[in-house]
């Protein structure tokens, strides 16, 4: 088991495409660690460098304390899960899981013993025999994780592993991914696009977005003070909404961010950062979970809205309403599953604004306040 | 499907396709079913230019006299040998030149065109040019090899060389068949085992002898297969170069069915020969076809 330290690493394809952008990131022994962005971001690059499978163009590359740059992936002692699973469609499922333990000269005992103990433990025993043309894409799913795991190597890669597979499925691969983990504590690395996948699995998550790392941290930290409107719009479904405003008034209780027709009383633990910046455009950020039906004592401010649509999705109702009266931005709000409204109708929600998000309408950077617990 | 009539439109569309594919049809029996049926007739017949209508029917005497000469069964055998040669031969050449290209990224199309040129010439073009080529007193291959001190090589009338010769010369004009089909294998493969491959420890050749080859098997053996076939019917070659010559050094199977039937006169022997010949090919292509479909 091994730490990855990323020192300024950059990724150049052919002296123009800057594909990573100085990247610098500790990944802890034992952390399990995603990589997520839109596609073209460069986590799939980085991953790769990591690997071995990309030349890396500038900065150093650690693994268990020891430069890596220049090490065959084959010396690196890590394992990578590819997206399509890359399972060698010539050999059965125990000839894939061993062809590694071969080339490393294991003997056959040895190999045999642990092809067993690991398709015991994913459940792949009766297809030990099968070729991967005859295996359904989860069952692929589970040889390539068993081919990574039998090397027992000191990380894992992991390239965007579930995104091939169908939702029932991948939400059962999720959890068996956590509790592999839990099992074998070995440092994962996980690329992924999904937000879902990477604030359920992830000890911490890292952004990226155009070759640069945006915000590394927990996840709830992440979805709790996100650093940019990238990032604020990047997390959860539905993600935050974020609309023009403009910051006013100074002073206790006056210092306001007006939407449209609304406005939104900043809230006093907040006000002496946000003071300074009274005058200014701002783009507010409202997560569709802060909105509610009734009021939360002086934690929360009245809105009013009107309904465009009502999405029943079952556990609960997906609001789309515009801001402070018709012709105002246009906002999403989570509401429970019992709420109904017809569109066009008026209605008062009420906004928690400790939950409000203010950023820098110009470059979308979070403008600096206490951070939220 | 069982159980179920067809409707009568249907049967009326079932029957218009049939209209459709009747001129051209009606046109591949006469002229190739017919030639073949005709073959097989003269084979079994006792057969005389000068009075094709009195020929005698001699059952199957043709091919017993076919089988039982010595100059047939020489010239089967060296074709036996000439297309392995040539199908291992072209091969190997043309598997290491497919790896090479594979790995090419500039000036690709420059090298297709090149490797092409060879498979666009006629291969009565291809005899001729050899031939001036390879002249013992005036060709540009022995003024070369003087060039280096070697002494003049008799190419085409030598007995042991001449067989040798008419090999690199189809190597020569039939290797980019090779080349690009197996090159086309190559392209189409998966990036991602290669990948998983070099992980897992494999070195460049490990990955040729694990990945590469049990991936293309299928390309492999149809590549072989198809270009099997075409050799055994190598004829134009010889007749440009050799003449079957000297004396019957190259005497291909092609070669001497033909000389059998139009310089020997001898029809009805020649016929059982180009059935036997017919039965091979069409063997191996039945073979080929079940092969294909196999892999489905």
């Amino acid at each position: 088991m091994a730490g990855i330290e990323l020192r300024n690493i950059s990724k150049v394809y052919g002296n123009a495409v800057l594909a990573v952008d100085d990247v610098s990131l500790e990944i802890k022994d034992g952390e399990f660690m995603i990589f997520l962005g839109p596609s073209g971001c460069g986590k799939s690059t980085t991953l790769r460098m990591i690997g071995g499978l990309e030349s890396i163009s500038k900065g150093d590359l650690l693994i268990g304390g020891k430069r890596m740059n220049d090490v065959d992936p084959a010396d690196r002692d890590i394992a990578i899960v590819f997206q399509n699973y890359a399972l060698y469609p010539h050999m059965t499922v125990a000839g894939n899981l061993g062809f590694g333990l071969k080339l490393r000269g294991f003997d056959r005992a040895e190999i045999d013993r642990r092809i067993r103990a690991i398709s015991d433990m994913l459940g792949i025993q009766p297809l030990l025999d099968r070729k991967p043309g005859q295996l359904s894409g989860g069952q692929r799913q589970r040889v390539a994780l068993g081919r990574a795991l039998v090397r027992e190597p000191k990380a894992f890669l992991l390239d965007e592993p579930l995104s091939n597979l169908d939702a029932k499925l991948r939400a059962a691969m999720r959890t068996e991914l956590i509790k592999l983990h839990h099992k074998v504590g070995t440092t994962i690395v996980h690329v992924t696009h999904d937000q879902i996948e990477a604030m359920t699995m992830g000890q911490r998550i890292c952004i990226m977005k155009d070759g640069r790392i945006v915000q590394v941290g927990a996840p709830l930290e992440v979805y709790r003070n996100p650093v940019n409107t990238f990032v604020a719009g990047f997390l959860a479904s539905p993600p935050m909404n974020l609309v023009a405003g403009r910051l006013e008034g100074e002073g206790q209780g006056t210092l306001k961010a007006v939407v449209g027709a609304a406005s939104l009383p900043i809230p006093d633990a907040f006000r002496a950062a946000y003071a300074a910046r009274s005058g200014s455009e701002v783009i507010v950020g409202l997560r569709p979970e802060d909105f509610h039906q009734s009021p939360m004592g002086d934690r929360s401010s009245p809105a009013s809205v009107v309904v465009v649509a009502v999405e029943l999705l079952g556990p609960e109702v997906i609001l789309v309403a515009e801001l402070g009266g018709t012709g105002g931005p246009e906002i999403m709000a989570r509401m429970p599953r019992d709420f109904m409204a017809r569109p066009g109708a008026m209605l008062q929600l009420h906004y928690d604004l400790t939950q409000m998000h203010l950023f820098d309408a110009a470059s979308g950077t979070a403008l600096s306040r206490p951070q939220l617990a | 499907m069982s159980g179920i009539k067809a409707s009568a439109a249907d049967r009326r569309d079932a029957r218009f396709g049939y209209v459709l594919a009747a001129p051209s049809l009606t046109v591949l029996f006469l002229i190739i079913l017919f030639p073949v049926l005709s073959a097989l007739y003269t084979s079994l017949h006792e057969y005389t230019l000068i009075a094709p209508n009195f020929d005698i029917f001699t059952g199957f005497d043709n091919f017993r006299l076919a089988l039982a000469d010595a100059e047939f069964r020489h010239s089967a055998w060296l074709t036996i040998r000439f297309v392995i040669g040539v199908v291992l031969l072209e091969f190997v050449i043309g598997f290491g030149i497919a790896l090479m290209l594979n790995k090419v990224e500039r000036f690709k199309p420059i090298y297709y065109a090149i490797l092409l040129c060879p498979l666009l010439m006629n291969p009565v073009i291809v005899g001729l040019i050899w031939r001036m080529f390879l002249h013992p007193n005036l060709g540009i291959v022995n003024y070369l090899l003087s060039t280096v001190g070697l002494g003049p090589v008799n190419w085409l009338g030598d007995t042991k060389i001449a067989i040798w010769t008419v090999i690199m010369v189809d190597i020569w004009h039939q290797v980019s068949f090779m080349i690009v089909l197996l090159l086309a294998g190559l392209a189409s493969l998966p990036k991602e085992p290669y990948e998983a491959a070099r992980v897992d420890g494999a070195n460049a050749f490990q990955c040729f002898i694990h990945i590469t080859l049990p991936m293309m098997r299928t390309v492999i053996i149809v590549t072989l297969l198809i270009r099997l076939i075409f050799a055994v019917k190598t004829y134009d070659l010889i007749y440009i170069m050799t003449r079957g010559g000297p004396g019957v050094a190259t005497d291909l199977v092609s070669y001497f069915i033909y000389r059998t039937a139009f310089v020997g006169l001898n029809i009805g022997e020649a016929s059982a020969m180009s059935i036997i010949l017919l039965t091979a090919i069409l063997g191996l292509t039945a073979y080929l076809y079940r092969y294909m479909r196999s892999i489905r």
